[in-house]
C-alpha cells in the first residue's frame, strides 16, 4: 500500500510524544496492524528503517502486533475468528459467509518506550 | 508498494502530515509510568484522512447529496460507465475524476449541465478525503443529487482511504479474470456494490460467470452485485435502479 507514508505519520506521532521528555530516546515503537489493513509488514519494517533514521527513534526496536480478523455472523448473532490467511469468512456454526468485519482493519501507533 | 508508486509524496496538495490533528494529541491520554517509560498512544495512522472524510460527510449531508466512490483496476470501465450514466440517469449528477495525469476522463464524461472536475494526483495512487474537499470547490453543486467519485485505477491503495462516501462501488470487468476478488480481498470486503462490467464480451473471453459470482459472494457477501455492459446498455437499468433506491432509502439524499 503506502507503507512509507504510513511510517511518516507514525514517526511524526512518535516525535510529538517523545520530544521534550526527560528520557526522549525511543527504544521501542509498537504498531497494531490488522490483517485486513492492507499493509505489508516487510515493507513496513523497511519503511521504519528508512524513515526513523535521524529521528529520536533511530535504532529503536520495531514491533508489530498483528490483529487477527474477527467477523460477525448475522444469522447466528455471534462473532467468530480463526479465519486468517484466507479472506473468506465462513461462520463455523452455519457456514454462511460473513462480510461484517468487527476487528482486523486496525492501523495504529500503539505505544512507544523511552529510555 | 508505494515505495515505487509514491503515495507518500502528495505533491499536488503539499499537505503536511498530521498537522490537523496535532492539537488533539496534546490532550490525549499519554501515560508515562515510573518503571520502563512506556507511552500509550493508540492513535490511528490514517486519522488525518478519517477526520477529513467526516468533514466531507457533513458537507454531503447538508447538501442532501448521495455520494458514491467508484474503485477498480485501470481499464475496468469506470469512465465509460459514468459517461453512459450521465446520458441515461435522470437525476442531476456531478463527477469528480481522479487520475495521475491528464483530464481525458473528465472530458469524456463531460456533458452540458453536468459539473465535472478532474483531480490530477501527480504521483499519488489513490484519492484522499482532502483532495475531494478541494475538488468540490471547483464544482457547482447546486441541485446536484448524486456525486460520483471516480477513484484512481488501483485495487489496493484506495481501500483504506475513506472519502466520506455513502456507497463504495467496486468494478470488476470480465477481462480481468474470475479470481480478482480472491486476489484483492480488502477492497472487495469494503464494497457496498460490486459491478461486473463489460459483460458484452464475456462470451468471447470464455468468462466463467458462475465462478466470478461465487468468488464475489464468498469474499464480499455484504455487497450487492449488478452485471452490466456500458457499451451494450445491458444491466444499466439495474444500476439506475440501485441509484434510485439509494436516493429514496437514504434520508440524507432526500430532496430538500
Amino acid at each position: 500500500m503506502h507503507e512509507v507514508g504510513i511510517m511518516e505519520s507514525a514517526m511524526s506521532l512518535v516525535e510529538q510524544h517523545a520530544a521534550g521528555r526527560e528520557r526522549s530516546r525511543v527504544s521501542r515503537v509498537v504498531l497494531r496492524v490488522g490483517v485486513l489493513a492492507g499493509v505489508d509488514l516487510y515493507a513496513l519494517r523497511f519503511a521504519f528503517d528508512v524513515v526513523s533514521a535521524g529521528t529520536l527513534a533511530e535504532g529503536a526496536d520495531f514491533e508489530v502486533e498483528e490483529v487477527p480478523v474477527t467477523a460477525y455472523c448475522l444469522g447466528c448473532e455471534r462473532e467468530f475468528s480463526g479465519v486468517d490467511g484466507d479472506f473468506v469468512f465462513a461462520c463455523p456454526d452455519c457456514g454462511d459467509f460473513s462480510g461484517e468485519v468487527r476487528r482486523g482493519r486496525e492501523l495504529e501507533l500503539s505505544r512507544i518506550e523511552l529510555s | 508498494m508505494c515505495r515505487e508508486c509514491g503515495c507518500a509524496d502528495r505533491v499536488p496538495f503539499g499537505v503536511k502530515v498530521l498537522s490537523v490533528f496535532a492539537p488533539k494529541l496534546l490532550q490525549s491520554a499519554a501515560r508515562e509510568s515510573a518503571g520502563p517509560a512506556t507511552v500509550e498512544i493508540h492513535t490511528p495512522l490514517l486519522a488525518k484522512n478519517d477526520d477529513a472524510a467526516e468533514r466531507n460527510r457533513a458537507v454531503f449531508r447538508d447538501r442532501k447529496m448521495l455520494v458514491l466512490n467508484l474503485i477498480s483496476s485501470p481499464g475496468s470501465g469506470k469512465t465509460e460507465l459514468l459517461s453512459k450514466t450521465m446520458d441515461g440517469f435522470d437525476e442531476k449528477a456531478a463527477v469528480l475524476v481522479g487520475d495521475l495525469e491528464t483530464d481525458n476522463d473528465a472530458r469524456r464524461i463531460h456533458r452540458p449541465g453536468v459539473p465535472v472536475a478532474q483531480i490530477t494526483t501527480g504521483t499519488a495512487c489513490h484519492l484522499d478525503a482532502e483532495m475531494i474537499a478541494r475538488g468540490m470547490e471547483g464544482l457547482d453543486l447546486d441541485g446536484v443529487r448524486v456525486l460520483f467519485i471516480e477513484n484512481v485505477g488501483n485495487l489496493v491503495c484506495p481501500a483504506e482511504f475513506d472519502l466520506g462516501e455513502k456507497i463504495r462501488v467496486v468494478l470488476l470487468s470480465v477481462t480481468e479474470g474470475e479470481d480478482k476478488p480472491l486476489k484483492y480481498p480488502p477492497i472487495f470486503k469494503s464494497a457496498d456494490l460490486v459491478l461486473l462490467t463489460k459483460t458484452d464480451v464475456a462470451g468471447a473471453l470464455g468468462f466463467d460467470r458462475q465462478a466470478a459470482l461465487s468468488n464475489i459472494a464468498r469474499v464480499a457477501p455484504q455487497a450487492e452485485v449488478i452485471e452490466l455492459s456500458a457499451r451494450s446498455g445491458e444491466g444499466l437499468d439495474a444500476w439506475y435502479g440501485f441509484l434510485r433506491k439509494q436516493l429514496v432509502g437514504n434520508p440524507e439524499a432526500a430532496p430538500a
